[in-house]
């Protein structure tokens, strides 16, 4: 038997077999999805912002309401979401134009997660954040691809017990984030794709940002104008973007 | 307000760009998955906005689609001695990745540096179209729009292309270099090389790291030597500082 000829493995290996040596092939391959994707992302966000405009512009005036009466912003995610929630608050604090604003990134502070998530579990390290530094006329700002990150949800819970403005920006059909009571504007980037839903994300939290600083000016006057609080008062002192979006959610 | 009276820049880039560079992402894909497939880490800066190397790096590490490989990367954050922390972690054959203005000195300072420490570089470049010489320059240049979120489109891309390239196992052998007598090449000829300081022996000498391996040098017509400096070497002589904003 020494003789037989040895049993052929190369089935095992196709491209080894077929010698794939040049790389031409698979370049223009990965040119045409490269092309096709970068297609994918613009449009999704094109559509994002077109479908999310109202949402936008609601979401922007009530935090600029609440940073108009003294209010701070707390931003969190996981992965990639940790990152936008950064930039989110670094673009707050220091604008490309407008007013800087407060804003801290829950994710910063490598010592308190890192403690949280090892002491009580990575599920409570927004929650017990937020339940030590927010006030009452903060907002909450969440992000998940998901909809669904356990602890960007009881991060929500905790804000909205507290009288947080909570804002969420969710992906694929909007998740628990966008289903449960806790999230007042809830953003969804209507997609299947991880890397496209965090695309078309990270344009969200650009055009909420821009739209906080348009609607600051209007904001500041009407904290400052003692009739026009008055005035507020009898609607619970949030501007009607807030409480329409309230009045719509509690229609659902 | 609508989204659409935002001021322009607001919302961020048109594709555009990438669109144009695709064959240069494409090709930049497949020498990053052979740099891995030889046991290369990515390491990425973004000088002021250190979120983008924080999310290059956990793209890499833990892929959001089950079942593809983690791969090194690691960011290197901003902060004190930025340029000093890459020298100590920077391993010959590694990648270098950086996002940010090819005009920015954080950003020229390491990728200058890529001959020296015997690695690849790549630019995510952000601003301007590159036209003339910038001072970043590096083995890849993508330009990905005026705004900062084209980098991020782009980065997912070379994660994405870069995976692509594993499923294609032969050709993650880099053809070996080709090296003739008619047609010269950088390793061989007497061409001048971007050389950087270890340490200064004497007023004659110095050991530099070139091709991320240390070598003599004669410093003897270079003054005032110190480590750190780049030097051009020409058959192992130093002929002058290689000039540097911070320096």
């Amino acid at each position: 038997m020494n003789d037989a000829p040895p049993e052929p493995t190369s089935f095992l290996y196709p491209f080894i077999d077929a010698e794939e040596r040049d790389p031409e092939g698979l370049l223009a391959g990965l040119v045409a999805s490269a092309r096709q994707k970068v297609g994918a992302s613009v449009r999704l966000r094109t559509q994002t912002l077109a479908q999310c405009g109202d949402e936008l512009s609601a979401a922007g005036a009530a935090m600029a309401a609440r940073f108009a009466r003294g209010g701070r912003l707390f931003a969190f995610g996981n992965g990639g979401s940790a990152t936008d929630a950064d930039a989110l608050a670094a673009r707050f604090r220091s604008p490309p134009w407008g007013a800087a604003l407060p804003a801290s990134s829950l994710v910063a502070d490598r010592s308190v997660i890192t403690a949280l998530g090892n002491d009580v579990g990575f599920d409570l390290v927004f929650a017990r954040q937020l339940i030590a530094h927010a006030r009452a006329d903060d907002i909450a700002v969440g992000i998940s691809t998901s909809g669904g990150s356990a602890n960007v949800l009881s991060g929500f819970t905790a804000a909205h017990r507290q009288g947080l403005l909570t804002v969420g920006v969710s992906g694929y059909g909007g998740g628990s984030m966008a289903a449960g009571g806790d999230v007042a504007h809830c953003i969804v980037v209507r997609s299947e794709s991880v890397h496209r839903i965090q695309e078309a994300q990270d344009a969200v939290l650009r055009a909420l940002w821009a739209s906080v600083q348009a609607a600051l000016p209007a904001a500041r006057d009407g904290a400052r104008s003692p009739r026009r609080r008055g005035e507020r008062a009898g609607k619970g002192g949030e501007p009607a973007g807030e409480s329409s979006t309230r009045r719509r959610r509690g229609a659902r | 307000m609508k989204v659409t009276d935002l001021p322009p820049g607001a919302i961020g880039h048109d594709g555009a760009a990438l669109m144009d560079g695709a064959a240069e992402l494409a090709g930049t894909a497949l020498v990053l998955a052979r740099r891995f497939a030889t046991g290369a880490t990515l390491w990425c800066v973004a000088p002021g906005a250190s979120h983008h190397a924080r999310h290059v790096a956990v793209e890499f590490v833990h892929p959001v689609i089950v079942g593809k490989r983690s791969l090194p990367a690691m960011a290197l954050e901003d902060g004190d001695d930025q340029l000093g922390t890459a020298r100590l972690l920077v391993r010959p054959g590694d990648v270098l990745l950086a996002i940010g203005s090819a005009d920015d000195p954080a950003v020229a300072r390491l990728l200058r540096r890529g001959g020296a420490w015997g690695v690849e570089t790549i630019l995510l470049a952000v601003g301007a179209a590159p036209s003339g010489p910038s001072a970043a320059s590096a083995d890849h240049v993508l330009w990905v729009g005026g705004s900062d979120d084209g980098a991020l489109l782009a980065y997912h891309l070379l994660w994405e292309l870069t995976h692509v390239v594993f499923e294609h196992p032969g050709l993650l052998l880099a053809p070996p270099p080709e090296c003739t007598d008619d047609d010269a090449c950088i390793t061989c000829s007497d061409e001048g090389r971007v050389v950087e300081v270890r340490s200064v022996t004497d007023g004659h000498t110095a050991v530099a790291l070139a091709g991320g391996r240390p070598e003599q040098v004669d410093v003897s017509v270079v003054d005032d030597v110190a480590p750190g400096d780049l030097l051009l070497v020409h058959a192992g002589v130093a002929l002058t500082i290689v000039e540097e904003d911070d320096r």
